[in-house]
């Protein structure tokens, strides 16, 4: 075998793919040198019996035409194979439906709890649960509300039957998550506190805007020279990452026996846009709950009122997420009915 | 509580001219929220929400009292026409006799009665009828509407009784026990709990249910000629224990248990003196009882200027701050150090009582608005390393792109679902005061919510999960265990999918040290539940963390369900604990594997898991057992032989596959098909 007998049976082949019209002439072709049996294979089966100062040239020269020829077989494939559209293979039915994979859906609250979530854990927020079934005394004495002071009207409360402690008193169903605040004090023991505390509320009444359960989201904040200034900071961050750059957050005084001073937390309406409108309050949405926390609530938590402040806020999920989706009834979320479900 | 205030009543105590637009806005900034500002006739109506912290706000005067600090700050005047006492002298010659005795003073902090004779009882003038309707009270007559009228324009609330049912002209105000019953003068027949301040008269009848309504037996009617007239303070605890016992309330009574002023009284008493002569024609016939035995001390306050900067966030200057609480009525005594002393005005004694609510009166005033916003000062917490919720996140992620939808299901459960699936509702917590028959029991499983959103919703195909907490019952002063489960329930496909989906989701949180086991128990919640051999549990390090199977077909069938319904119930926390995101990198095999397929005939109730896990422990080599076809009694396994430091030959497979072969033989009594 020389050098110029390789070079023909390249060129030869390489004329042959040329000329080739169809796919099985093609892999005919592919089979006669390269096939386990063609001419190219056998060559190199042949290599180890050379010499040696032979056997390197030839076996590169040999290992160039056979990729050579590989190439052209490729090329004239691909040819082939786009002459040959146009013809019948030309129409095809792409407005046929597709196969998708499985669609679930989770529940809105999941989306809303996962988009606070997000938004407080970038500013250091430590998310974290408490009980749901609680002792009075986390859940209003030692928030400074004693058993018949008029403040707990506003929390119509559930109490567990024949569930009490000799210390803390009866059982209930939380009706706030403000519930969390003593519970995180103990936790930590010594500030700061960055605490997050999204959980399942309950609370005796239901209407359209009410379900005897819903879900609320508290957020607190112990340190040393913690001001007013820094829960206005928070809630404007909140707002304009929740409810988007050109919402607006203000506080205005109300009272929580648990904080002092006290505020509710207004965002600009997301009907309107602040203009005002049936839902709102000339312009301003109600949105929750807010204070200094009441130096008798840090006591209560074992925390030195004298050195360190601190600020809490809380308000409901549904309420903003209602609004945001235009629904009109609460009870639909609980309601588990797969038609409404399923659209989210 | 809201009040409702028309602006042409509110301008007769405030000189302003703010609009009703500018009044509803400031002073929702700086004090009470004003939730709608409605136009009756010519007029504005304010409704105003009153938080339980000021009923110094709950009337006209109150709120006036309010603005005329609040609206200068904002470039308005606005100047408060002062309440003054006259003190004038009520002595007259021949009193009618009243004999009244307080058996305790804590009931009635202070008691005022003046008698009026030659009264004409007929409708008020039209002013008073048109201020108290628009205020949401009806006028019933000149006498009532008194009472009424100074209620809302000075929050303090008074009764008129017609002197001469008043038999011996004595009254005995004490604690009712016993038992005893009244007659309200809305013709309701009230029992009285023990501990309820009462009146009765010198003949031993009950007559006044104080504060909250007066008696049938002595109530104003037109033929009254003589009236006796109260304006009292009454211990706050005591009126409202009584209105939550007997689940009533008036506006007096609302008032009451907020606690009301009773340096306020003699303003009140004045006035309601002026209207009588005015409205009634009538006059004075008795001399004023004042039974005032313990006046509150004044309250003075130190308060740190250092604190106020503090928990505001700026300086306020000291002359600021003064002005500020002089404004609002405090006196302050000055001090050339930065602590000052501040007195509290009379109407704020109860409310004010810490430096604390002294920074919340500087700070309202001043203005949140006019506060900057800063974000509090970057700190980094240590975070838990294995948070639930990022699994609980991931783990629904999962779940909704294998097709599930996510419910959310009240946790509290009727004793029908419980007693439907075989829980006993003595197993759980009870609601001492429920709402509905529907929510009294706080579940202790998942799995009948779900079942019951299968039954509500009449689908013959679907996936649904929850993620939440079951309420487990502890001792008696213990509070219950809460525990987070991932149920999931799938509607008519087979026992292969369900165990794929746990599976699945066991490789997706790093789990791979389970076990998966029959479950035996037969008296359990899931034993009952379950079918008795379509049930399997997952363990982990020999503890069970939780079951998967077909629900019985008969409990389903009972409650009119076809499909075959099949669930999973996870104990999530439990499972978080052994979750992981670290993965192990293994290196990629070097050498080529040999894979055969190798056909058995299985005995009747053999696992299958049993023999590929046989299978698998014959020998390292072996790197993977799969199941790829299933026969009536032929089982059919593809085995994956592979040496990461060498080619295997065929003779060094023989071996292992005679091994396997034989073992299967020898203890499973499973034949190699030939």
């Amino acid at each position: 075998m020389d050098i110029v007998r390789l070079q023909n049976l390249k060129n030869q082949a390489i004329s042959n793919i040329l000329e080739s019209k169809s796919e099985k002439d093609l892999e005919q072709i592919r089979i006669e040198y390269l096939g386990r049996h063609g001419e190219i294979t056998q060559l190199i089966s042949k290599l180890p019996s050379l010499k040696p100062e032979k056997r390197k040239d030839f076996g590169l020269l040999l290992n160039e035409t056979k990729k050579t020829i590989e190439e052209a077989i490729k090329n004239q494939s691909a040819i082939l194979h786009h002459r040959s559209l146009g013809k019948d293979e030309g129409w095809f039915d792409i407005t046929l439906p597709g196969l998708k994979p499985p669609q679930g859906h989770l529940h809105l609250i999941t989306y809303a709890i996962e988009e606070i979530t997000n938004i407080f854990e970038k500013i250091g927020f430590n998310c974290i649960a408490y009980p749901e079934v609680e002792w009075d005394w986390y859940a209003f004495e030692g928030l400074n509300m004693p058993k018949n002071h008029p403040a707990r009207d506003e929390w119509e409360t559930f109490f567990i039957k024949d569930l009490s402690h000799p210390k803390y008193g009866e059982a209930v169903l939380t009706p706030q998550t403000s519930s969390g605040q003593l519970r995180e004090m103990e936790r930590v023991g010594q500030p700061p506190i960055r605490m997050l505390n999204i959980a399942k509320c309950h609370r005796r009444q239901i209407d359209t805007s009410h379900a005897p359960m819903f879900y609320q989201f508290e957020g607190l904040v112990i340190d040393k020279n913690v001001n007013i200034t820094h829960l206005k900071g928070t809630l404007d961050y909140f707002v304009k990452q929740y409810f988007g750059p050109k919402k607006e957050s203000r506080i205005r005084p109300f009272h929580f026996q648990f904080t002092e001073p006290s505020f509710e937390v207004d965002v600009t309406c997301v009907v309107c846009g602040g203009r005002g409108c049936k839902v709102c309050k000339q312009g301003w949405m109600e949105l929750g709950g807010a204070g200094m926390v009441h130096p008798q609530v840090l006591k209560n938590g074992g925390i030195d009122p004298t050195k360190y402040t601190g600020f809490a806020f809380g308000w409901g999920v549904e309420r903003v997420l209602m609004m945001k989706y235009k629904i009109d009834d609460i009870r639909l979320l609980f309601g588990s009915d797969l038609r409404f479900l399923q659209q989210f | 509580m809201n009040i409702k205030i028309p602006d042409s009543w509110l301008k007769e105590h405030l000189k302003t001219k703010a609009t009703a637009k500018q009044i509803g806005e400031y002073l929702s900034l700086c004090s009470q929220s004003v939730e709608k500002i409605t136009k009756v006739d010519h007029d504005w109506l304010y409704d105003i929400e009153i938080t339980t912290n000021r009923p110094d706000c709950l009337s006209i005067y109150g709120i006036a009292r309010e603005l005329a600090v609040i609206l200068p700050r904002f470039g308005i005047t606005a100047k408060l026409n002062l309440l003054l006492i006259n003190h004038q002298s009520l002595a007259i010659d021949h009193p009618l006799p009243l004999e009244v005795k307080i058996t305790k003073p804590s009931l009635c902090p202070r008691f005022t009665a003046l008698i009026f004779d030659n009264v004409v009882v007929k409708s008020s003038p039209k002013i008073v009828q048109e201020r108290l309707e628009k205020a949401g009270i009806r006028a019933i007559n000149n006498v009532v509407d008194i009472s009424n009228y100074l209620m809302l324009g000075l929050g303090q609330p008074m009764h008129t009784f017609d002197y001469d049912k008043i038999k011996k002209a004595k009254m005995i105000l004490r604690e009712s026990a016993g038992g005893e019953k009244l007659t309200t003068l809305d013709g309701q027949v009230r029992p009285l709990p023990d501990g309820t301040i009462i009146i009765e008269d010198g003949e031993g009848r009950i007559i006044d249910l104080c504060g909250i309504m007066g008696g049938d037996n002595s109530q104003v009617d037109k033929k009254t000629k003589r009236v006796l007239l109260f304006v009292q303070t009454y211990g706050p605890f005591r009126i409202r224990q009584t209105c939550q016992k007997l689940a009533f309330r008036t506006d007096a009574a609302s008032r009451f248990e907020k606690g009301v002023d009773p340096e306020g009284v003699m303003t009140a008493m004045e006035r309601a003196i002026e209207m009588f002569e005015e409205n009634c024609g009538a006059k004075i016939a008795s001399n004023l009882i004042d039974i005032y035995p313990n006046p509150p001390k004044p309250k003075t306050i130190k308060l740190d200027l250092k604190l106020v900067d503090k928990i505001m966030g700026i300086e306020i200057p000291q002359k600021e701050v003064i002005s500020i609480l002089e404004s609002l009525g405090f006196s302050i005594i000055h001090s050339p150090l930065s602590i000052i002393n501040c007195c509290v005005p009379h109407w704020r004694h109860e409310d004010i009582s810490l430096p604390e609510d002294l920074i919340e009166e500087i700070a309202r005033i001043y203005g949140y608005h006019n506060l900057p916003s800063n974000l509090p000062p970057t700190i980094v917490l240590q975070q838990p390393k294995n948070n639930i919720f990022n699994w609980e996140e991931k783990t629904k992620e999962a779940l909704k792109f294998w097709g599930f939808t996510e419910t959310i299901n009240y946790s509290m459960v009727s004793e029908q679902l419980l007693k439907n699936w075989e829980i006993k509702p003595e197993d759980c917590l009870k609601i001492a005061n429920p709402l509905t028959d529907e929510w009294i029991y706080m579940r202790t499983s998942l799995v009948l919510s779900l079942l019951e959103v299968v039954n509500n919703n009449k689908k013959s195909k679907a996936k649904i999960f929850e993620i939440s907490n079951v309420y487990l019952p502890q001792n008696h002063d213990q509070l219950p265990e809460e525990n987070l489960m991932l149920t999931g329930l799938i509607i008519d496909e087979n026992f292969g999918c369900l165990k794929g989906i746990v599976e699945a989701l066991l490789e997706e949180m790093g789990i791979n040290n389970y076990q998966i086991n029959p479950y035996q128990l037969q008296k359990t919640f899931y034993g009952k539940i379950f079918h008795p051999t379509r049930r399997a549990e997952v363990i982990i390090d020999k503890a069970p963390l939780g079951i998967f199977g077909e629900i019985k077909k008969p409990l389903l069938l009972k409650l009119g369900i076809k499909e075959k319904i099949f669930v999973f119930d996870l104990d999530f926390k439990e499972l978080v604990k052994y979750a992981t995101t670290e993965k192990k990198y293994f290196p990629i095999p070097k050498y080529p594997p040999i894979i055969e397929d190798l056909s058995f005939v299985i005995p009747a109730k053999t696992y299958v898991g049993k023999i590929m896990e046989m299978i698998k422990t014959v020998n390292p080599t072996i790197k993977s057992v799969d199941l790829i076809d299933s026969y009536e009694q032929t089982r059919t396994f593809r085995i994956t032989y592979q040496d990461l430091n060498k080619t295997l030959t065929n003779k060094e497979v023989e071996k292992i596959r005679e091994k396997i072969i034989k073992g299967l033989k020898d203890k499973l009594k499973v034949q190699l098909k030939s």
